[in-house]
């Protein structure tokens, strides 16, 4: 329901886990294939020390030959992935909303109705249900559109279709009272509390 | 009635019941950053001609240059080390990652429950089909299979074909996407009752 970029996940995991792959396979070919390790013996040390005296190309203080303008290049690249990568983490989750319904009723004003309404109203009217043992109602900005999502905890051996018609009048009730049909996904899940509670007895 | 109609589900109902890879892509991405601060600082220690944590950035270059020359114990095992866990990130990122849920069908809005719920409700029924104890019922629920597994009550007859109709009449009436089979398996030796 929250608006994670599911795709640039999987991207940035594949991307790592192709990097490491071929490091990975790199060094294994190095260190076990003849040909490989005798190429790699030929030319590791002079690519090395071709790198190495490029990042001293243009030091910028006397007292010390590696302080080089290269370096802080290299410094500033690292800063950047860091940064990137924050973002990245802290962009997970999101996507709460607090307004379920605006319209601009008249040229006086708009009528605002609060998503808090609808979760209250539709908690409240599961408090009593028997098969729920516990419920929260939240709403979540999908493409533009605010959906309601009711999570359900089920006692043990309660029927998901039974639970599942009761939450739909509830929400049904609650289009009646707003004259607004607010999509909604219902999620209905067990967890530890279902499992300690008892089943009921069928009445 | 005022509404965004016909709302299409589809998009919500598949990220309900597919894992999103978020806490593996959040921890790749802090031992990044943990490798990117430990290089930073490493740069720094030089630049300030300090000594290193554990090797200079030149002294690494060059480990990496001599890696034809040097033993090849650790750089073997740092590549298989390295390479399966490659394989591991990639068949991560590359497989679907179903949660196990399943969807039921609605005018009014999309549903999803844990199998876990359909699990215990099939065991319940079941339980009550065969006069067994619930706790001596036990009920899994995997992507297109339903099992049931019920220790009868000793000195209670239980009809398996029964039981097996009870079952599968309630599945039926879920109506789950994807659809379930059930089976249900009666213990050859009961249990003494309650």
């Amino acid at each position: 329901m929250n608006n994670t970029n599911r795709g640039l996940n999987r991207t940035l995991i594949a991307v790592i886990g192709l990097l490491a792959l071929v490091a990975g396979a790199g060094l294994i070919v190095v260190a076990t294939d003849a040909a490989a390790r005798g190429a790699f013996r030929k030319t590791g040390p002079a690519a090395a020390h071709h790198v190495a005296s490029w990042l001293r190309s243009t030091p910028f203080s006397t007292a010390n030959a590696d302080a080089s303008w290269e370096w802080i290049l290299v410094l500033s690249v690292l800063v950047l992935i860091v940064v990137l990568l924050l973002v990245f983490i802290f962009r997970q989750g999101h996507g709460h909303d607090e307004t379920l319904l605006r319209e601009d009723t008249s040229d006086a004003g708009a009528t605002i109705v609060d998503t808090r309404l609808a979760e209250q109203a539709i908690r409240a009217d599961l408090e009593g249900v028997p098969e729920i043992l516990a419920s929260s109602v939240t709403s979540y900005r999908v493409r533009k559109t605010v959906v309601l999502k009711v999570s359900a905890t089920c006692r043990r051996g309660a029927s998901p279709r039974q639970v599942a018609h009761v939450i739909e009048q509830s929400l049904t009730a609650l289009d009646d009272l707003l004259g607004y049909r607010a999509p909604a996904l219902i999620q209905l899940s067990g967890g530890f509390r279902a499992r300690l509670s008892n089943a009921r007895r069928a009445r | 009635m005022s509404s965004p109609e016909p709302y299409s589900y589809r998009r919500i109902l598949r990220r309900e019941t597919h894992s999103p890879r978020s806490a593996l892509a959040i921890a790749l991405a802090v031992a990044l950053i943990a490798l990117c601060a430990y290089l930073g600082a490493e740069i720094i220690l030089m630049m300030l001609n300090h000594r290193a944590l554990l090797a200079a950035p030149e002294d690494m270059l060059t480990a990496l240059g001599n890696l034809g020359t040097a033993p090849i114990a650790a750089p073997l095992i740092t590549g298989i080390v390295l390479a399966l866990i490659g394989l591991l990130l990639l068949i991560a990122a590359l497989t679907p990652g179903r949660r196990a849920r399943h969807q039921l069908p609605s005018e009014r809005a999309g549903i999803v429950v844990d199998d876990e719920v359909v699990a215990s409700a099939l065991a319940r029924r079941a339980a009550y089909a065969a006069n067994a104890n619930p706790d001596n019922t036990v009920a899994t629920v995997s992507r297109s299979r339903a099992v049931v597994r019920i220790t009868p009550t000793s000195g209670v007859p239980v009809q398996h074909d029964a039981v097996s109709a009870a079952v599968q009449e309630e599945l039926a009436g879920f109506e789950l996407t994807p659809p379930v089979r059930s089976v249900v398996e009666l213990a050859p030796r009961g249990r003494v009752g309650e």
